[in-house]
């Protein structure tokens, strides 16, 4: 894509939408990722459970539109039935961590002194842990399924977006408006939550669309570590361990397919995402 | 040619990641091309074709580094597989998994509670000195010790005396037709108690000499990195043809072996699993050739509950789809199985079991409609459990395709069944904890029994069996185990072994599924090594020769 002095003009001119194709496209995809995740179940043409040992790797045929795994199980159907799995625990991860994170970094930052010093060095000790070992940790603990590593991850991410929401609150709390509220007597809450949180949206939207993408690569890791989902579901990251055995008999199609799938969205809600920020920014 | 992802085209283009361009364009070369390539049969045999000349050197691969070679410490594969060419036992296990007079002469009943063991003559250890009977007393007295790893095999010894120049008298409790078997296990090897007693506690480490009268002696050992046994200089066996002139170790795990292999790395390497087997059949430089062992693939009942019934486990047996298993998780390189054991376990009278194997029924490789039917039927008589069956899985290759295969029997039979998945470091606890077997009903895995003889597997179902967790009791079955191991005849004992495991596959307080043959992967240029389980305790190395004079 070529950016001129047109596509600037159009972008300020507010076409920038049409004719932004990887942005449309991106867009339609999620689209139809969501809409798969919502109606996946009815359009699948087979159970993701159904075996068959006489279809055992198949290619893609017209009965096995994607072909067929090391169970002869159908891939097209499993890939369809696991979307939403894949994709509403990388979105309550997110939430999640949102939360923690960003309350941790605004009264970071509000209050400054000790209360920053001591939530920095929290966030520190956290930051400095490895992520998926801490995760481990809690799956110990708690043992092990979807909910609590979404959980476990959830607080792993969240001093990441606690450090980011603290930096750019810094800077936004020393804008003059933070000031006016001030004297007008508005509360630390009011400002904080009405008047600053709106203002860093952008930002913030466009660090938590990259979040997304590794969010959703963290739960596939889980799965494919045997902590996450459980077979037999179809979740992505399951699916591309359970196909790695067949890489070295050479049927890719099994591990392909929902490694595929994992790295097309994940593409398309940066895409989207960074889009997105730029565009509310620009309104800003 | 489509491209394997119709669907996925549109986007992946409209996105353009370089990526996944590479990513597609990968598979499309390689995802059809490769489809449903008919399984190659292997040589199936007690070994490869004889070699024609000596070889100087080779590179042979190890599943893990060997611990330690004092065997009455522990042994697992990589020790046995090492020390099969350096030790001798009382008796030896030939490549088809018979058992001869080896370092004994013989070894005879001499009535109901004695056996007497000939000591040959003119055998000498790796220092020089002649093997005597006192050395073979101290041997056997040693593996007998409290705690010692082998001192099971003794477990109904009353006591071992040296009663001639040649000769010790073994002084049993009651007959127990799997002793002289044992003998040619690890429990009847013969060491040098000079050497032992020399080393002290090191012997068995890195570094220290090995104590066996072998037509290989222990080289040097580079902890963590190699080990390498030499041709012995004076073999007391003249007639012995040793053709290998030094192996050289190294250890791996199965996908780097595979690799070592597939590169030209390594020479050859007894897989850890038949499915190992399958990327290296396209390999051309590589030669697979598999042979009889003991090892099978099962399903263990837990006494959790909804199996207790054995309607319901003959129902399960019934409707598995062996062949379909077999295919998915081994490449077609394992066999569906009906009995617990594979046919490597027939050490004797080869042919009767084999005729009565044959006959068995009730575990069909591929279910027909008529085996539904009847599981079916099975079912609505016993009535479906309340509860969905549990059955575990570690995530695996192999267990994730056996839990899933039961899942599809049980939904055809109309049971409810789950899948559990526990991991593989807490897997081997089945055995021995409650609380991990009070997780699922059935656990699959690979069972193998160390002697060559079905009685050594079939007491597991005798009703105080440790591993009869089902709890499958049957007073007629437990009397014919007592038997059978009284049964020092082998014509005698295997009328009871069929017996048994009749009965057995009945009552089916394990489903089994596959018999896992021993498979041997070599260069090409490079036969002779036995195909069969034996490698464990037979010198194969001495046989491993070029196939061109």
């Amino acid at each position: 894509m070529t950016t001129t002095a047109t596509g600037a003009l159009l972008r300020r001119d507010g076409l920038a939408r049409r004719r932004d194709p990887l942005y449309a496209v991106s867009l339609a995809f999620l689209g139809l990722v969501v809409l798969v995740a919502a109606f996946g179940p009815l359009v699948a043409p087979y159970p993701p459970d159904a075996i068959d040992f006489t279809a055992i790797w198949g290619s893609p045929s017209p009965a096995h539109l994607l072909g067929t795994d090391q169970l002869g199980r159908d891939l097209f159907s499993r890939l369809l039935l696991g979307t939403r799995e894949s994709l509403i625990g990388p979105l309550a991860l997110l939430a999640g961590a949102t939360v923690i994170g960003v309350a941790i970094g605004l009264v970071a930052a509000w209050n400054g002194g000790w209360v920053d010093v001591l939530l920095a060095r929290i966030t520190d000790v956290m930051f400095a842990f490895p992520g998926l070992l801490f995760v481990v940790l809690v799956i110990a603990v708690f043992g092990k399924g979807p909910w609590t590593a979404v959980v476990a991850l959830a607080l792993a991410y969240a001093p990441v977006i606690a450090k980011f929401t603290r930096s750019i609150a810094l800077s936004e709390l020393a804008r003059p408006y933070v000031d006016a509220y001030r004297v007008q007597g508005a509360s630390a809450v009011h400002i904080a939550v009405r008047r600053v949180l709106p203002n860093m949206t952008p930002a913030l939207l466009g660090y938590l669309v990259v979040l997304f993408g590794e969010g959703l690569m963290s739960l596939a890791t889980l799965s494919y570590l045997g902590f996450g989902a459980q077979p037999p579901s179809s979740e992505w990251g399951l699916m591309v361990q359970e196909g790695q055995d067949g890489i070295v008999l050479g049927h890719f199609a099994p591990t392909l397919v929902p490694g595929l799938a994992i790295a097309a969205v994940v593409v398309a809600v940066n895409i989207v995402g960074v889009r997105l920020s730029e565009r509310l920014g620009a309104r800003a | 040619m489509n491209t394997p992802f119709p669907r996925r085209r549109l986007a992946g283009t409209a996105l353009a990641t370089g990526a996944a361009a590479i990513l597609l364009a990968g598979c499309t070369a390689a995802g059809p091309s490769t489809s449903e390539a008919p399984a190659v049969e292997l040589p199936f045999g007690p070994t490869t074709p004889a070699a024609s000349g000596p070889v100087d050197s080779v590179t042979w691969m190890l599943p893990a580094e060997p611990a330690t070679f004092d065997f009455d410490i522990d042994s697992g594969a990589a020790e046995n597989t090492v020390f099969a060419n350096v030790c001798e036992r009382l008796m030896a296990v030939q490549p088809d998994l018979t058992t001869v007079p080896h370092l004994a002469e013989s070894a005879e009943w001499v009535d109901d509670t004695h056996v007497v063991f000939t000591i040959r003559d003119g055998v000498t250890f790796h220092d020089g000195s002649p093997m005597t009977a006192a050395d073979v007393l101290w041997s056997m007295q040693r593996h007998a010790a409290d705690g010692a790893d082998e001192s099971d095999e003794y477990a109904n010894v009353v006591s071992m005396e040296q009663t001639g120049e040649r000769e010790i008298t073994v002084t049993m409790a009651q007959r127990d037709a799997i002793f002289i078997q044992a003998m040619a296990g690890n429990g009847g090897m013969v060491l040098n108690p000079r050497v032992v007693e020399a080393q002290g506690d090191a012997f068995g480490s890195p570094g220290t000499p090995d104590a066996c009268t072998g037509p290989y002696t222990l080289g040097e050992w580079k902890p963590g990195s190699s080990l390498t046994i030499e041709r012995a200089a004076d073999y007391w066996d003249d007639s012995r043809e040793v053709l290998a002139g030094e192996v050289v170790f190294r250890w791996a795990d199965q996908s780097a072996v595979v690799n070592a292999l597939t590169a030209g790395e390594a020479d050859g390497s007894y897989l850890d699993s038949p499915a190992s087997a399958v990327p290296l059949q396209q390999v051309a430089d590589v030669s697979l050739a598999q042979g009889p062992s003991t090892n099978a693939w099962v399903l263990l009942a837990t006494e959790r509950g909804p199996l207790a019934d054995e309607r319901i486990r003959q129902a399960l047996s019934l409707a598995i789809d062996r062949s379909g298993i077999t295919t998915a998780a081994f490449g077609g390189l394992a066999q569906p199985w009906k009995t617990p054991i594979g046919q490597g376990a027939w050490g004797y009278e080869t042919e009767a079991f084999q005729a009565a194997y044959d006959e068995l029924e009730g575990a069909p490789a591929s279910p027909g409609a008529a085996d539904l039917e009847r599981a079916k039927a099975l079912v609505a008589e016993a009535g479906a459990p309340d509860e969905p069956i549990l059955v575990a899985s570690d995530g695996g290759s192999v267990r994730n395709v056996v839990s899933n295969a039961l899942v599809a029997a049980a939904k055809q039979i109309g049971l409810d069944a789950e899948i559990v998945t526990v991991p593989s470091a807490q897997y081997g606890d089945f055995y021995s904890d409650e609380a991990v077997r009070g997780q699922a009903d059935l656990f699959s895995d690979e069972y193998y029994i160390s002697k060559n003889d079905p009685v050594g597997f079939y007491k597991n179902g005798a009703s105080t069996a440790t591993v009869n967790f089902v709890g499958f009791s049957d007073p007629d079955y437990d009397a014919l185990v007592k038997e059978a191991f009284a049964a020092t005849d082998d014509a005698e004992r295997s009328e009871l072994a069929i017996e048994l495991q009749r009965r057995w596959v009945e009552a089916t307080p394990w489903i089994s599924i596959a018999q896992s043959p021993s498979t041997v992967a070599l260069r090409a240029e490079l036969s002779g090594v036995p195909a069969s389980a034996a490698y464990l305790y037979y010198p194969w190395a001495a046989d491993l020769g070029t196939t061109e004079g």
